[in-house]
C-alpha cells in the first residue's frame, strides 16, 4: 500500500520525466498580480511594469501567452518556440552562464529581436515603451525579485584585426573544438549538430556561420564576443569564459567573421592567407 | 457671339453643378462601398503576430506596422521569403461590410408635376446593404522581392484592380533604397486605403478627392491609386521615410486613356522622434506636382482617347502630422493647398467620366479658354482624432474643411464647392487574435458642400448612419 | 518514600531524555551515530541497457573499442543488486548537514562517474574532464525550484567547475556534444547515500529516532520505508524495484 509520500513521490518523479514536453513555468496569474510593480532601468528611462500591460497585450501575448510561459495562441506554429519569461533563462546576456541578464540585456534584444525567429524588431516602438515591456517581461519570473542580475563580463578593447589574431582565431576554434557542432567550416554540420536539443528537449540548430544569417544577440563584434563568453543559457551553447581568456576571444572573433559571408577585413585576410579549415581527424592537441 | 457663350457657360455651370452635387453623393457612396481596404490578416498568419501588434486598431497602421510595410512587408528575420512558409500558407485577405445604413440628402433634382418644373426635395433613404470586397495578397515572391495584388470589387461584384505592384525592398541592402513599380497608394502616412471611417458621408477623406465645381482634372486625386514607380527610402528603424513617385496622370485607370507622355510627381518625407511619455510623433509633408492634358483630338467631333495634347499643370501640397498623446489618444493632422491651372479650371481635362462636356471644351478645335478664367486653388485641413480605449475599442472622429481661396472663373461665388464634413463613430472588435479581424463598425457623419444643390445652387449636405459588421479573413 | 523519589528521578530523566531526543532529534548537527543500512535490489530480469554507439566521436570509440559503453538507466549487478540508487532522509527537517568533502563529478571515456551524484543542498561539488575530447557540462534543473541551470564549456585539460545546489531536486545532467551522456545530480536534505555495484548502501551520521527513507531510482521511481534508528545501532531499510 502506498503511503502519501510515495504517491507524491512517484508523482514528483513522473512529472520530472515529463518535464521535456511540458513548459515548466506554471505560475498562477494571482502570483504574477504581485509583482506588478517591477520596475526596469534602462540608460536613465525608467520603465514601470503596470505601463507595459497593455503593450504586450498589443504586441507580445499572441507568442508569450497571457502568463508569460511562451504559451500564446501561436505556440503550435511558430519555430523556434516563444519564450518561456517564467523560467528568468534567456539568451543574450552580458552576465554569465546561469545568472540573470542585465535590463539593458532585455532592453536590447526587444528592439533587435531575434533573427531566423518570429520574434520582431521591436526598435520602431518608443523607448519608453520598450523599457515598460521590460519591466513586465521581469514581472513574469520569481528570479527577478529574489536574484539580482549577473555582473556584466569585462570586454576589453577591440584589437587591430592582424593575420597573426585570425591564425591565433583558428587555433582557438580547434582547440575548444567549436568544430564538433558548427562545423569545422562554420556549416552547422559538425557530428553533434544533429542530436543537439534545448532545455526543452526540442531539437535546435547551431548557428550556420556561412549562409548569411546574423548572430541571434546582434551582429557586432562585441556582440559575437558576449555570446561564447557568456553562453546562450537554455540551449547546447555553452560559456567559455573559463576556457578563452579574453584577448584570445578577440581572436577567435576575427576567427568567425572570416568564416561569414558578409564583406570584411577578416575575410579578405584569410583568403590572402590561404588559411585551412581545422582538421577535425587529427587528434586533439595537433588540430 | 459673347451673349451666346455666356449663356453657354450659365448652361454649363448648371449642369456642371447638379452633375457634381450628384457625383458628390455618388462618389461618396462609391468611396465607402469600394471599401479600400489593407489589414491583411494574412500577414498575421504568417508571422503569428496579432492585428493589434502591426495596427493602432485595424487598419490603420501603427509604427510597427508601418516599419513592417515599409520593409516590404517583410520581418526582416530572414525567415520572409516563402520558402520559410509551410507551402500550404497562401498570402491572401478577403475583406467585406454588410452594413445598415441611413442616408439623407438635403436636396435632390425630382419633377414636380403640379409646378410644371424640377424642384429640390429632402431624401432619406434606410436600408441594408453591403460595401465591396477586397482581396488582398501581399507579401514576399523572394527575400526583398515583394508584391502586393488587390483584385476589388465594387458592391455589385464588378472587379477592378486597385493594387497591383512589386517592390524591390533593400537594394544593396539599403533600407534607404526600395523600388516599386506598378499600381500602387501614393505615399502618404495617414492613408485613407487604411481609414477608420467607412461611411457613405464620411468614408474618405474630401481632400483626397477634391475637385472644385466645374473643374475637369481628375488627375490630382491623392486618395486615388496611381499607375507608375516609386523610390522610397527610410532609417533602419523607420523612424525617417522619403519617397518619390513618378506615374503616368491617368488616376490610376489602365490602357492610356488619356493623353501621351502626361506624368505627375508625388514627393513624400517625414520624420518621427520620441517625446518621452507621450510617444512617438510623426511629422512630414508632401506635395504632387503633375501635368495633363486639356484637349483632345478628335475624329467626327468625337475626342479620341489617348490623344491627349495641351498638358496643364497642377499641384497639391501639403502638410502631415500624426501626434500621440499618451498610450490612448492618437491625432493625424492633414492640410493641402490645391492649385489648378486655369484650363482645368474651366472644365477641360477628363473626357472618360464626363465631368467636363467632351464635344466641345475637349476636342483641340474647340472654344478655348473663356474670358477671365484662373487658376483654381484652395486651402484645406482635417483633423482625425482616435481615442484607443483598448486594442479592441476604438473611438474616432474627423472634422475637415476645404476653402475656395480662388475660383476659375469670374463671377462664381467665392465659396462655390467649400466643404464641410463632420465624422465619428467607434469601432468594437470582439476578439483579438492572430488570424482575423471582425469588428462592429458604427458611424454618423454630415457633409456640407457650398453652391452644388442640384437646382437653386444652394448648399447642398447629406448625412449618413452607418451600423456595419467590417470582417477581415 | 525512596521509591516514589525514585521514580520521580526515573520519570524526570526519562521525560529529559525523551524531550532531548526529540529536540536534539530536530538538529541537523546533532551526534547522530546512527546509521541505516540495506540493500537495493531489482525484481526480475536486469532491463537489457543498449549499447552506445559513439561513433559521433572517434576519440570515445576508440576509448570504448574493447569495452563498449552502455546506457545506465538500470545498473543490476550479478546478484541482482541495484547501483546507483540514492537514498535519504525525506523527512529531514532543519539544515542541512555542513559537509566537507567536495565530491567529484569526471567526464571520463565519454561517460559520467558516477553515474549519479547525490548531493546536499549548499554543497560544493567538483565538475572535472579526463578525457581529451571536448565536452560541456549542462544541468538542467526546473528554475522554479531555486536551482538555476547554467552550460559551460570543458576541452580538454579544462580547469574543473565548482558550483553547488541550492535546492533540493534530481537534477538531469547532460552533455549536448556527446547525446548519449545522461547523470545525475542528487540534490537532497540531509543525509543520503549511494548503493554500490552490488546494491548495498550505509547511510552515516543519523540521528536516533523514526525517519522515512527514500529510495530514488531514475528510471524505476521512488519507494519509501520508515526506519527506526536507536542510539548506536543501525536500522536497516532493503527496497526492491521492478522494471517500469
Amino acid at each position: 500500500m502506498r503511503t502519501r509520500m510515495q504517491s507524491w513521490s512517484l508523482v514528483v518523479a513522473a512529472s520530472v520525466f515529463a518535464l521535456p514536453m511540458l513548459s515548466w513555468g506554471q505560475l498562477t496569474q494571482y502570483d504574477l498580480e504581485t509583482r506588478m510593480g517591477t520596475e526596469s532601468h534602462v540608460g536613465n528611462v525608467t520603465g514601470h511594469a503596470k505601463d507595459a500591460k497593455t503593450g504586450y497585450r498589443r504586441y507580445c501575448v499572441g507568442c508569450h501567452g497571457p502568463l508569460g510561459d511562451g504559451n500564446g495562441e501561436n505556440f503550435p506554429w511558430v519555430d523556434p518556440k516563444p519564450r518561456d519569461f517564467q523560467l528568468g533563462i534567456f539568451k543574450c546576456r552580458s552576465t554569465p552562464t546561469g545568472t540573470l541578464p542585465t535590463d539593458q540585456d532585455l532592453f536590447d534584444t526587444i528592439g533587435r529581436g531575434l533573427d531566423r525567429s518570429n520574434m520582431p524588431q521591436w526598435n520602431a516602438l518608443s523607448v519608453q515603451e520598450r523599457a515598460d515591456l521590460v519591466a513586465w517581461v521581469k514581472h513574469f519570473s520569481p528570479r527577478f525579485a529574489s536574484d539580482k542580475p549577473g555582473t556584466p563580463i569585462q570586454i576589453p578593447p577591440e584589437p587591430e584585426v592582424t593575420a597573426d589574431r585570425i591564425k591565433a582565431g583558428r587555433d582557438v576554434f580547434a582547440r575548444v573544438q567549436c568544430w564538433k557542432c558548427h562545423g569545422v567550416l562554420g556549416q552547422a554540420n559538425g557530428p553533434s549538430a544533429s542530436t543537439l536539443q534545448d532545455d526543452l528537449g526540442r531539437p535546435i540548430a547551431a548557428f550556420n556561420f556561412t549562409d548569411g544569417s546574423r548572430p541571434k544577440c546582434g551582429s557586432t563584434d562585441q556582440d559575437i564576443f558576449r555570446i561564447f563568453m557568456t553562453g546562450l543559457d537554455g540551449t547546447p551553447m555553452p560559456s567559455f569564459a573559463d576556457n578563452i581568456k579574453p584577448d584570445e576571444a578577440w581572436d577567435l572573433v576575427f576567427y568567425l567573421r572570416a568564416l561569414m559571408p558578409q564583406k570584411s577585413k577578416e575575410r579578405d585576410m584569410a583568403k590572402q592567407l590561404g588559411l585551412k579549415p581545422v582538421d577535425m581527424n587529427a587528434p586533439a592537441a595537433q588540430q | 457671339m459673347r451673349v451666346s457663350s455666356r449663356l453657354h457657360l450659365r448652361n454649363i455651370f448648371q449642369f456642371a453643378t447638379s452633375f457634381a452635387a450628384v457625383a458628390l453623393v455618388l462618389t461618396s457612396i462609391v468611396l465607402t462601398c469600394s471599401q479600400p481596404a489593407h489589414a491583411l490578416p494574412a500577414f498575421a498568419r504568417k508571422y503569428g503576430l496579432r492585428c493589434s501588434a502591426c495596427h493602432e486598431s485595424w487598419p490603420m497602421l501603427n509604427y510597427f506596422g508601418q516599419k513592417f510595410k515599409d520593409n516590404g512587408y517583410q520581418l526582416m528575420n530572414d525567415r520572409d521569403a516563402p520558402i520559410w512558409q509551410n507551402p500550404s500558407y497562401w498570402p491572401i485577405t478577403l475583406r467585406m461590410t454588410p452594413f445598415w445604413s441611413r442616408e439623407s440628402t438635403n436636396k435632390v433634382a425630382v419633377d414636380n408635376a403640379a409646378l410644371d418644373a424640377t424642384v429640390e426635395q429632402k431624401l432619406t433613404t434606410t436600408g441594408f446593404t453591403l460595401s465591396g470586397l477586397d482581396i488582398l495578397t501581399g507579401g514576399t515572391l523572394e527575400k526583398n522581392i515583394t508584391f502586393l495584388l488587390v483584385p476589388s470589387a465594387d458592391e455589385t461584384g464588378a472587379f477592378h484592380f486597385e493594387s497591383a505592384s512589386v517592390r524591390f525592398d533593400n537594394l544593396f541592402r539599403s533600407p534607404w533604397l526600395n523600388v516599386k513599380v506598378g499600381k500602387f497608394e501614393l505615399d502618404s502616412f495617414i492613408s485613407e486605403k487604411r481609414g477608420l471611417t467607412l461611411s457613405g458621408s464620411g468614408g474618405g477623406f474630401q481632400l483626397f478627392h477634391f475637385i472644385p465645381v466645374g473643374d475637369g482634372n481628375i488627375f490630382g486625386q491623392v486618395g486615388d491609386n496611381q499607375i507608375g514607380a516609386e523610390w522610397m527610402g527610410h532609417s533602419y528603424n523607420d523612424r525617417t521615410r522619403l519617397s518619390v513617385a513618378v506615374f503616368s496622370s491617368v488616376d490610376g485607370n489602365v490602357d492610356q486613356p488619356y493623353g501621351q507622355n502626361s506624368y505627375t510627381a508625388f514627393i513624400a518625407g517625414s520624420h518621427a522622434f520620441g517625446a518621452g511619455k507621450l510617444g512617438v510623433q510623426r511629422i512630414g509633408g508632401y506635395a504632387m506636382f503633375g501635368q495633363a492634358p486639356t484637349t483632345y483630338l478628335t475624329n467626327g467631333g468625337v475626342p479620341l482617347p489617348g490623344t491627349g495634347v495641351g498638358n496643364k499643370s497642377f499641384s497639391r501640397v501639403g502638410f502631415e502630422g500624426l501626434f500621440y498623446l499618451g498610450s490612448k489618444l492618437d491625432v493625424q493632422v492633414f492640410t493641402q493647398h490645391g492649385s489648378d491651372d486655369k484650363w482645368f479650371g474651366a472644365c477641360f481635362g477628363d473626357i472618360i467620366t464626363g465631368t467636363c462636356d467632351p464635344f466641345n471644351n475637349n476636342s483641340t478645335g474647340g472654344p478655348g479658354l473663356p474670358d477671365g478664367a484662373r487658376n483654381p486653388t484652395w486651402n484645406g485641413a482635417f483633423v482625425e482624432t482616435h481615442y484607443i480605449w483598448n486594442p479592441q475599442f476604438l473611438i474616432f472622429q474627423r472634422s475637415e474643411w476645404i476653402r475656395m481661396s480662388q475660383q476659375a472663373i469670374p463671377g462664381t461665388p467665392s465659396n462655390l464647392g467649400d466643404i464641410d464634413n463632420y465624422v465619428f463613430g467607434y469601432r468594437y472588435n470582439p476578439f483579438m487574435t492572430s488570424r482575423a479581424g471582425f469588428a462592429f463598425h458604427n458611424e454618423y457623419s454630415w457633409i456640407r458642400q457650398r453652391g452644388t444643390s442640384p437646382v437653386s445652387g444652394t448648399d447642398l449636405s447629406t448625412n449618413s448612419l452607418m451600423l456595419g459588421f467590417d470582417f477581415d479573413f | 518514600m525512596r521509591n516514589r523519589y525514585n521514580f520521580a528521578a526515573v520519570l524526570s530523566a526519562v521525560v529529559l531524555i525523551c524531550c532531548g531526543a526529540l529536540i536534539l532529534g530536530q538538529k541537523v548537527n546533532a551526534a547522530g551515530e546512527g546509521k541505516i543500512s540495506g540493500t537495493v535490489k531489482f525484481d526480475g530480469t536486469a532491463p537489457h541497457m543498449k549499447v552506445i554507439d559513439m561513433a559521433k566521436d572517434p576519440y570515445c570509440s576508440k576509448a570504448h573499442a574493447n569495452d563498449p559503453g552502455h546506457l545506465e538507466t538500470y545498473v543490476v549487478g550479478a546478484n541482482g543488486g541495484m547501483a546507483n540508487v540514492v537514498l535519504y532522509i525525506s523527512d529531514w527537517t532543519g539544515s542541512a548537514p555542513a559537509s566537507t568533502t567536495v565530491p567529484v563529478f569526471d567526464q571520463k571515456n565519454c561517460m559520467y562517474t558516477p553515474h549519479v551524484l547525490a548531493l546536499d543542498t549548499g554543497q560544493t561539488f567538483k565538475v572535472t574532464t579526463s578525457d581529451q575530447t571536448a565536452h560541456n557540462i549542462h544541468p538542467n534543473p526546473n528554475p522554479m525550484t531555486g536551482n538555476i541551470p547554467w552550460n559551460q564549456s570543458q576541452p580538454p585539460g579544462a580547469p574543473p567547475v565548482e558550483k553547488s545546489w541550492k535546492a533540493p531536486e534530481f537534477i538531469e545532467v547532460k552533455c549536448n556534444i556527446h547525446p548519449w551522456m545522461h547523470g545525475w545530480h542528487a540534490v537532497v536534505k540531509g543525509p543520503y547515500a549511494t548503493t554500490d555495484s552490488s546494491g548495498n548502501y550505509t547511510i552515516n551520521n543519523v540521528p536516533p529516532g523514526n525517519h522515512t527513507v527514500t529510495a530514488w531510482q531514475e528510471a524505476a521511481g521512488t519507494q519509501t520505508q520508515k526506519v527506526t534508528v536507536a542510539a548506536g545501532t543501525a536500522g536497516t531499510a532493503n527496497f526492491t524495484f521492478k522494471a517500469k
